[in-house]
């Protein structure tokens, strides 16, 4: 009983963070991107601590208040400060429309289910069902990092991709060492900061964050 | 005997539906006032609405044809034999063999299809707008509510609803699922639409640029724009109710027995309520989609709806 109750809860938390994936292609403003990383990430960390709860495992529980602080404190408040400063709010065309997006993203999803179910019949982790809902959010961040013109937009495609990384990670073996996890977190932030860096010179050279005017620079 | 009682239930089902339709409507109207500092009429006020309209003669554009004529008994003879077929305070309803949700789904696109063909009907400029925004939406929102309802119903293995709740019912464990979730999520984004709410259409304006519902429907007047209305809202009720009852179907009665009967309907009309509540909430929230992201924000339903399916396939 416990066991299955570990395996429902746990795949529904992980089927909700993949619903914000999806929501972060629907989503136009840039504001909207950090309200919906935000609560990505809220329900990873409820993730966490459900695994800690009925994996038995204390550790996690600090990894969870850690990536608590890190992604839904930290991280979104400086893409605010970031926002007003870069000062644009929408992505406003993008190589592949919304709508297209959307089913293209249906379709990422069934590629990671067919590709996680061999996976899912070999194993006995209470927690194996989650497994193709992470494999897909890391398919929508690389998807959301091909498709927006926006440094910006990719940005928060590398993150939501960090996010599926770490949830797979949680799932698939109930969390790494710690110190292992910290190397992770300290190297999400060092990555998320050199971004911004490349974000703020993209802006001022070009007055503009869309990538594709990187184009320029051949002429 | 029992056969006369799963009867009786069905047309008390049936009467209370069309009763409370119009008050739900108003209690999400009064709500929404309240939330956004307006007195509001007062939750009633819609029967009183449907009591002018009944009162009131028909007047017809002489260009209008009989389709015009017909499409407010369609659509409201459709609405109320959907009542009959969806379990709305007890599961094992005596119609259950009659009509699965396919059935459900596609009596309600009926209504719909003739609401269109009537806005086409009398020539106006608005009638044609209206019809045209309403197919655009309808043409995605109906498979995905097939498609959400199919997921429940390949975890129940049928497509009968009676069916569906009682597999719920007896398995709680499975209410949690992620199929249930995703297909929660996206019938509510569909029932949004198909019901004409906000983020999709207001139901509060007659403004022209942005009406849906409202457009097709402007040509009508009278006892004609009564039945119409009123076919509305208890749409509206039967969507909520179906979010309610196979999503969450604790509360409704497994027996026919006057207390159970009693106290289902008390768990019904909470679960409404709730809902209600939940969707003026909602409304006072988010402004309105621009036309063009209405498809983006139905294919985004839609593609929850099929990740409900292959999910629930996949998990089994």
């Amino acid at each position: 009983m416990n066991d299955l109750l570990f395996s429902q809860l746990s795949t529904l938390v992980a089927a909700s963070v993949l619903l914000f994936g999806i929501l972060l292609v629907w989503r136009r403003s840039l504001l909207a991107y950090i309200k919906v990383f935000q609560w990505q990430s809220t329900m990873l960390t409820i993730l966490f601590a459900i695994v800690a709860y009925f994996g038995n495992d204390p550790k996690l529980y600090w990894i969870g208040v850690l990536l608590f602080f890190l992604k839904v404190i930290f991280i979104p408040r400086l893409l605010q400060r970031f926002l007003v400063q870069i000062d644009v709010e929408r992505e406003v065309a993008p190589y592949i429309n919304t709508a297209t997006s959307l089913v293209l993203t249906g379709v990422m999803v069934l590629l990671a289910q067919a590709m996680t179910n061999p996976l899912i019949r070999l194993i006995t982790l209470p927690t194996r069902n989650g497994l193709p809902f992470a494999v897909a959010l890391i398919f929508i961040g690389l998807f959301v990092i091909i498709t927006r013109k926006k440094a910006f937009t990719q940005v928060l495609g590398f993150l939501v991709m960090e996010n599926g990384i770490a949830m797979l990670a949680v799932l698939g073996t109930f969390g790494i060492p710690l110190i292992v996890e910290l190397g992770v977190f300290l190297d999400l932030l060092m990555g998320f900061l050199v971004m911004q860096v490349f974000v703020y010179q993209i802006q001022g050279t070009f007055e503009s964050i869309d990538v594709s005017k990187l184009n320029q620079l051949r002429y | 005997m029992t056969n006369m009682m799963s009867y009786g239930l069905e047309i008390g089902q049936m009467l209370l539906a069309l009763a409370l339709a119009p008050g739900l409507v108003g209690l999400v109207r009064w709500l929404k006032a309240r939330l956004q500092n307006r007195l509001g009429a007062p939750p009633w006020q819609p029967y009183l609405e449907l009591r002018k309209w009944l009162a009131k003669d028909v007047v017809m554009s002489t260009n209008a044809s009989w389709i015009f004529q017909a499409t407010p008994y369609i659509v409201f003879g459709s609405t109320v034999t959907v009542t009959l077929l969806v379990p709305l305070i007890a599961t094992p309803i005596a119609f259950d063999a009659v009509g699965d949700l396919l059935v459900v789904v596609y009596l309600l696109l009926l209504g719909t299809f003739f609401l269109a063909l009537a806005g086409l009907d009398a020539g106006t400029a608005f009638g044609g707008m209206g019809a045209s925004r309403e197919m655009t939406i309808a043409a995605i929102a109906e498979p995905t509510i097939a498609l959400s309802i199919s997921g429940l119903a390949i975890g129940s293995g049928s497509t009968n609803l009676g069916q569906i709740l009682t597999t719920t019912l007896t398995d709680p464990a499975a209410a949690i699922s992620p199929s249930h979730f995703l297909a929660f999520a996206a019938l509510f984004i569909v029932v949004l639409a198909e019901t004409g709410r906000l983020p999709i259409d207001n139901p509060a304006t007659h403004l022209e640029l942005t009406m849906i519902h409202e457009a097709m429907i402007l040509e009508y007047s009278g006892r004609y724009l009564a039945l119409i209305e009123w076919a509305s809202w208890t749409k509206f009720l039967l969507f909520l109710s179906l979010l309610a009852n196979l999503f969450v179907p604790w509360g409704m009665a497994t027996l026919v027995t006057l207390p159970t009967l009693a106290l289902a309907t008390a768990a019904w009309i909470g679960k409404l309520i709730l809902l209600a509540s939940a969707i003026a909430l909602l409304e006072t929230r988010v402004a309105k989609l621009r036309l063009f992201r209405v498809p983006e924000l139905l294919s985004l339903s839609f593609v929850l709806a099929l990740l409900a399916v292959t999910s629930s396939l996949v998990l089994k």
